[in-house]
């Protein structure tokens, strides 16, 4: 009986680099176990325990990651999971979203009575489900981490249980994800029958070296695998939950959701995309349509996103549509990146800033939300800049860089990646996003007329903005700012971190 | 290894007869139990196809503890009222719902008998794996040594799962408002 033929025993050692390898998981995982401890023995009765725990926990995980940045790529687990530059640089971003989140949401707690221990635990748990989901190189690993990543997700949404629609909202973005991620699990299935391999490079190498065609099975596999992430980043004709959603979760919540969820799953998608070789000559996933699919898609988010997104005004449903436009955009990038010789830098620039603005967008949404996320609609900014200043600056900063407009991180990340779509010859594409962009101003600079051209409106002083929040926003000011004004750092570092997820 | 057609057709027969009765059901009670008979009829399918150990774990997981879980929902919710009538639905969608559904099945099908499949992992034909000792010996080997991550990060998984439905149980509602 010839049993070594299965069992490796070299799979069942771990060497001391893939340790090294692993402790950015291992840091964010140790933090969420040492949360439940400490709710398990009561310790948070002090609230600030908890967030400094949680924060403590980023912390020491945007730091490994970011020493493991330069190390050289490894492949753990036989071929399960892989660490190289662009996953601990993704690492670094989901860190640095979680710490963000929770600065934001420190006194958002504190006001909704809602200071659990659980929130900060799921936190933590969601961002190392979106650090898995990068670094994954087999579709089983991929699908239990986007599990991991989604079910924390769902959770959070909900939490202000008092709250019909935080309850709606959560109840439907558990509904439509659980569908999603049955057709994700069925698209892998197939894969797994086309192919005999759940290894996503295997599966490529199958399907280009057959002699008789792709299988249609894999056809068919690949459309549902591609289906299930576009659930997750919302592109059009999957979008109808995201508004909904956006609304009834707590509003630091929304923020890390639309930067989170979404550039982790952009992240997986090029990392697949590029490992199976879209777009290039010998790809077998030309014979798939994907990516005639995906241009029709761009086009109807983008278009979709933002006219709808003009009439709204209800500022968080305003910013939901507005994040599938941007969707839009990233696809675009997607479809461009094989080519050019800029690759997949654009979108991971785009990611970054897209996550930046946002999530400072966010913390100030926190800040001026009242009691239960009211007044958030757009006649309740009238006159904000006689308030409250410097808010009132911060949020057209934000604005201005949604939009596209110099000199912000938006601007210099849209420039570079429609440039991309330019050298790509998708000049039809670029007219449109153009175009898009032109609609997307209009509903961005109607929130600032109305602050600063309109007169306040009630007179109570809503009294101090609390520090913590205050943190964020002026951090994410100062860098959307910074990669406006000197973009070339974040380009240099983007086109590095996409160049080691070639070798 | 080709499965025996009698067990196929009398395995095969009943899932469906049974899956028509989970829909068709008006006590949700009889529906789930008809479920359950489903799996049982799947775990038929399995074990014919010298499939033991996904037999077992077909009828201990769907069975045993999915099926419960299901019970125990519809009778805490006390869930005797229907609250979709499918008299109340027009023809137009009755009708488009089961052309969609027959549509998808014959594309399946169509899709499964056109793709000619080469495995790349040769050696896990079922010949082969009762000769390196049966289902469930390869399939523990395989477990704990290529696939420990995946079987790892389930535990976290389940972990974030059970602190998910903590949070959404404990709290009282009453408190905030």
């Amino acid at each position: 009986m010839e049993l070594s033929k299965i069992v490796d025993p070299t799979l069942l050692t771990i060497s001391a680099e893939h340790v090294a390898a692993l402790r950015p998981y291992l840091a964010m995982f140790g933090g969420a176990l040492i949360g439940i401890v400490f709710a398990c023995f009561s310790l948070t009765n002090r609230k600030w325990l908890m967030a400094g725990l949680s924060i403590i926990t980023c912390l020491v995980t945007g730091y490994y990651s970011v020493i493991n940045m330069g190390m050289a790529k490894q492949v753990l687990f036989s071929g399960m999971m892989v660490s190289d530059g662009y996953s601990h640089f993704f690492n670094v971003l989901f860190a640095f979203i979680a710490a963000l989140t929770i600065f934001s949401s420190f006194r958002y707690l504190d006001r909704e009575n809602l200071h659990y221990p659980e929130y900060y635990i799921l936190l933590l748990f969601s961002a190392l489900g979106m650090m898995l989901l990068t670094s994954a190189l087999d579709l089983i690993v991929l699908f239990i981490a986007l599990e991991i990543m989604s079910l924390s997700v769902y959770v959070l949404v909900g939490f202000r249980r008092a709250d019909r629609r935080s309850n709606e909202a959560s109840m439907k973005y558990f509904i439509l994800g659980a569908a999603a991620s049955a057709i994700l699990l069925y698209g892998s299935a197939l894969l797994y029958g086309a192919t005999g391999s759940l290894n996503i490079a295997d599966i490529m190498k199958m399907a280009t070296n057959t002699d008789h065609g792709i299988p249609m099975i894999y056809t068919i596999g690949s459309w549902l695998v591609a289906v299930g992430f576009l659930f997750k980043v919302a592109s059009v004709p999957f979008h109808t939950w995201m508004p909904d959603v956006y609304e009834g979760a707590p509003t630091p919540i929304t923020g890390f959701m639309t930067t989170g969820v979404k550039a982790a799953s952009f992240a997986t998608f090029i990392r697949i995309l590029m490992s199976t070789g879209f777009g290039s000559e010998a790809a077998g996933l030309a014979g798939t349509q994907v990516e005639t699919i995906l241009w029709v898609i761009a086009v109807l988010t983008m278009f979709i996103g933002n006219v709808i997104a003009l009439t709204q005004t209800q500022l968080k449903r305003m910013l939901a549509y507005s994040s599938i436009a941007h969707t839009g955009y990233l696809i675009v990038g997607l479809l461009a990146a094989p080519h050019t010789d800029l690759g997949y830098a654009p979108v991971v620039l785009y990611l970054v800033t897209y996550s930046i603005m946002n999530l400072g967008a966010f913390a100030i949404l926190t800040i001026l939300s009242g009691k239960s996320d009211t007044r958030l609609n757009l006649s309740d900014l009238s006159g904000l800049s006689q308030k409250h200043p410097w808010i009132a600056f911060a949020l057209a900063v934000f604005f201005f860089s949604m939009a596209g407009i110099p000199p912000t991180a938006g601007f210099a990340a849209k420039y570079y990646l429609l440039y991309s779509a330019v050298q790509a010859k998708f000049i039809w594409l670029v007219v449109l996003a153009v175009l898009c962009s032109a609609i997307s101003v209009y509903y961005y600079l109607r929130v600032l007329v109305q602050m600063y051209m309109r007169d306040p409106v009630g007179s109570e002083n809503e009294g101090m903005t609390p520090a913590w929040s205050a943190f964020v926003v002026a951090m994410t000011v100062a860098l959307t700012l910074q990669v406006g004004l000197l973009p070339s750092k974040m380009v240099d570092l983007s086109k590095r971190v996409v160049e080691t997820l070639k070798q | 290894m080709a499965i025996n057609p009698i067990a196929f057709f009398v395995f095969g027969g009943a899932a469906l007869a049974f899956s028509m009765m989970v829909v068709l059901k008006k006590n949700p009670v009889a529906s789930a139990f008809s479920l359950v008979m489903v799996f049982f009829c799947f775990a038929g399918i399995y074990a014919s196809m010298n499939a033991h150990l996904i037999a077992i774990l077909q009828i201990l997981v769907y069975a045993g503890a999915i099926m419960v879980l299901f019970i125990f929902v519809i009778m805490l919710l006390n869930a005797d009222e229907p609250t979709f009538d499918l008299r109340r639905t027009s023809n137009v969608v009755k009708a488009g719902a089961v052309a969609f559904g027959l549509a998808f099945v014959v594309m399946l099908a169509i899709v499964f008998k056109k793709s000619n499949i080469i495995p790349l992992n040769a050696g896990f034909s079922s010949e082969e794996v009762i000769k390196l000792g049966g289902n469930s010996k390869v399939l523990s080997q395989l477990m704990f040594s290529k696939y420990i991550l995946p079987f790892e990060l389930t535990s976290v998984l389940l972990l974030a799962a059970i602190v998910g439905a903590v949070a959404m149980a404990k709290r009282k509602t009453g408190k905030s408002s």
